[in-house]
């Protein structure tokens, strides 16, 4: 067992024969929001802090090369054991993983920032709600994000993807493939460019420059793209925190006279019931992701005089292409970057609602070696070769739009009481649900995207081969639970991220959004968790 | 271990219970008696894979796909779905079916056969099973399609097809990511 895991006690605690942990700010999951978080306060205060893990250890950067070839040969999951059992939830859970540095170890590094329209949709559009800060507010946090976790970019046009300083790292080069895609998008009348990612074009921050062996999701085997436990290890290391894994926090108590939050009770996983531990600090950084945090809040009654915990839970769905061009491709190169455009961000004025992304990558669909003939013979030998050759002289691309969807209020995590933990918590049921707006708007919205497909088709000369569409009920970068807002009778946290009804009390990251933009969201979840420590430091 | 006579292994095979114990004994049952029995794997691989990896390339394949039965885990945690809560595991060992599916094929003597008879032989087999599609290799329904499955899935098979060097998960220098793929030089 690592030093780290044994919980220690303090003399106070050894007297009464509690397991004890004081600290000033104590944070509550240890995934990308709480790296950004305990980094900031690390960085410029003196502030004792403590992080607690629900999950194991992540596998160490060194075991990473032989956890991906038994993912590459197998199927293997290359972050073995990082979920709690017995957590199988009713609704569509965007991931199992409960690890230190939570689902970001397995991330896809893509980090656009979010645009300006996302955070004031009301004002300019008429629909949603607006954000209580405005992209202005986040944009250097926007900054000081990619620049802890090191994004290569390349600067869109200004007009579509504002920013006041330059990304951190050039960007990452176009690949042979995506250099022959963008001329076609370009003749389809699309600016596109390199997609924003958290992958080192250079040696960076001590971890290595990336080498495209496209298996960034699930698992960069030598730290070319950024996961949290190399925050962790630097700050561990320094002696700047202390984190406590395999530590299920199970409630918040509060003061009863004072609304602060006194304490963090929590057991240690290991055999039978565990060992209770009890984290007290002066501040409560709930960092949990969009699940776990409002799920605390919920089994704690605290955070909730507005009734919204865990409720305007967001995403964004998606519209999906494979477009047969003619052009001679080498899928396999780097399938994992894209092509990216924020052209389609603004709703023209005479329009309706829609605003969407667009991804543009190589792909093998319908490419791939084949057993049967077009005559359904079979073919063995140097026949299946010969057939892959002729179908291959073609080229595929791979299109994706995801869209703003608003969300409900219902669109809600709740407590399941038919299911619980081994501890007799009840488990989150968790079900999405569009705002009455976005389910008027969801098939002018498919269909207006496949409209915009198959004329990005007939630009290249090309036709498109299939479609395909969320439908599972999922809604993708899941965020909210926990959202932001002016109006204390309609939100849970104030534009920081301090919980209206607890002083002491901060929710971070994902949980505290508004919306889900129509991008991906981890960068946005970073720069809101780096703007939340400024107010936490203040004390 | 010492190589069971296939009258043995199929023998065994037939007595097994699935109880976990039992389950991992028949695989490294399996497995051993592919290692001490390569010839039948072997014709299989100059049947289906295709002539331009010459011998010493089949052979190699066909190595790489022992190797890979040999190191199949039962039960290990499958990479998570996304979306879903539930969590999936790797099924059965596929070695004692495939062992016991080339045990019937060397009880015909298969790798002493033509090149096309035993094409033949597997066709026969593959449509009797239904078989459509390549698929993965630990779902392959049959032995033949399992060593296509794992064959094609390699960074090998693709620079094959395309005739390039694309070395697909390969690592590479990020610059050299915007060329061409070299041709790959043939013999």
């Amino acid at each position: 067992m690592r030093a780290e895991e044994q919980v220690p006690r303090s003399r106070s605690a050894l007297r009464s024969g509690r397991h004890l942990i004081e600290a000033d700010v104590c944070i509550i999951g240890s995934g990308i929001s709480a790296a950004m978080v305990a980094d900031r306060l690390a960085r410029t205060t003196r502030m004792k802090i403590v992080v607690v893990e629900a999950g194991d250890e992540a596998p160490t950067l060194a075991s990473r090369y032989a956890l991906r070839d038994r993912y590459l040969q197998y199927g293997e999951s290359p972050w073995p054991n990082d979920h709690l059992d017995g957590y199988e939830i009713d609704g569509p859970l965007q991931s199992r993983s409960m690890q230190v540095g939570g689902l970001a170890m397995h991330w896809g590094g893509v980090t656009p920032r979010w645009s300006p329209e996302d955070f004031k949709t009301k004002s300019l559009f008429g629909v949603g709600t607006d954000w209580p800060i405005s992209y202005d507010d986040l944009d250097p946090f926007y900054q000081e994000a990619e620049e802890l976790i090191g994004v290569a970019g390349e600067q869109g046009p200004a007009a579509m993807d504002p920013r006041s300083k330059p990304f951190p790292m050039a960007p990452l080069p176009l690949t042979y493939n995506l250099g022959l895609l963008k001329e076609w998008t370009s003749s389809a009348g699309i600016t596109m460019w390199s997609q924003p990612s958290s992958k080192n074009s250079r040696p960076y921050d001590g971890r290595a420059e990336c080498c495209r062996n496209d298996t960034c999701t699930p698992i960069c085997p030598i730290g070319a793209k950024y996961s949290p436990d190399f925050t962790w290890q630097k700050l561990r290391a320094t002696n700047r925190i202390t984190l406590y894994p395999r530590t299920l926090v199970r409630r918040l108590v509060r003061d009863a006279v004072t609304q602060r939050i006194t304490s963090a009770e929590a057991v240690q996983r290991g055999r039978g019931a565990g060992t209770p531990v009890t984290f007290r600090a002066k501040q409560f950084v709930v960092a949990a992701g969009y699940v776990w945090s409002a799920h605390l809040l919920l089994l704690s009654g605290v955070a909730n005089r507005s009734g919204t915990v865990g409720k305007y839970l967001a995403g964004h769905r998606n519209q999906q292409a494979f477009i047969e061009l003619p052009l001679k491709l080498y899928p396999g190169i780097n399938g994992q970057h894209s092509l990216v455009t924020k052209q389609f961000m603004r709703t023209p004025p005479d329009a309706r609602y829609l605003r969407h992304d667009l991804r543009v990558w190589e792909s093998s669909y319908d490419r791939g070696p084949r057993l049967r003939d077009n005559a359904s013979t079979i073919m063995l030998g140097d026949d299946i070769l010969r057939d892959w050759r002729e179908r291959t002289q073609t080229g595929v691309a791979r299109v994706r739009a995801y869209y703003d969807v608003l969300p409900d209020r219902e669109s809600a995590l709740t407590l399941d009481t038919s299911r619980r933990n081994a501890w007799g918590d009840p488990l989150p049921r968790l079900a999405f649900k569009d705002a009455p707006e976005s389910a008027a708007l969801r098939s002018y919205s498919d269909d207006a995207l496949k409209a915009l497909f198959d004329r990005m088709a007939r630009a290249g000369g090309g036709k498109v081969i299939r479609n395909e569409e969320d439908d599972g009920g999922f809604l993708d970068h899941p965020a909210g639970g926990c959202r932001m807002g002016s109006d204390t009778s309609s939100s849970v946290v104030d534009g920081w991220g301090r919980t209206h009804d607890h002083e002491n009390l901060f929710v971070v990251g994902a949980p505290t959004c508004v919306s889900a933009s129509c991008a991906n969201a981890t960068l946005t979840f970073c720069a809101l968790a780096l703007r939340s420590a400024v107010e936490i430091a203040r004390g | 271990m010492t190589a069971l006579s296939r009258r043995a292994f199929l023998g065994w095979l037939a007595a097994a219970i699935p109880a976990s114990a039992l389950v991992r004994r028949a695989h490294a049952l399996a497995v051993d008696h592919l290692a001490a029995n390569p010839r039948t794997l072997r014709a299989l691989g100059e049947a289906v894979l295709p002539s331009e990896l010459g011998s010493a390339g089949t052979a190699a394949a066909v190595d790489r796909f022992q190797r890979w039965i040999a190191g199949y885990r039962e039960g290990a945690e499958l990479l998570h779905g996304y979306g879903t809560s539930t969590l999936e595991k790797a099924g059965p060992t596929p070695a004692t079916r495939w062992a016991a599916q080339l045990a019937r094929l060397d009880a015909k003597h298969f790798a002493d056969l033509p090149l096309e008879q035993r094409r033949t032989v597997i066709r026969a087999e593959l449509a009797e099973l239904k078989v459509d599609r390549i698929g993965s290799v630990g779902r392959a329904p049959h032995v033949g399609v399992a060593l296509l499955a794992h064959f094609y899935a390699s960074p090998e098979a693709t620079d094959l097809c395309y005739e390039s060097k694309i070395g697909k998960q390969n690592c590479r220098p990020l610059a050299t990511s915007s060329r061409k793929p070299l041709p790959v030089a043939r013999a």
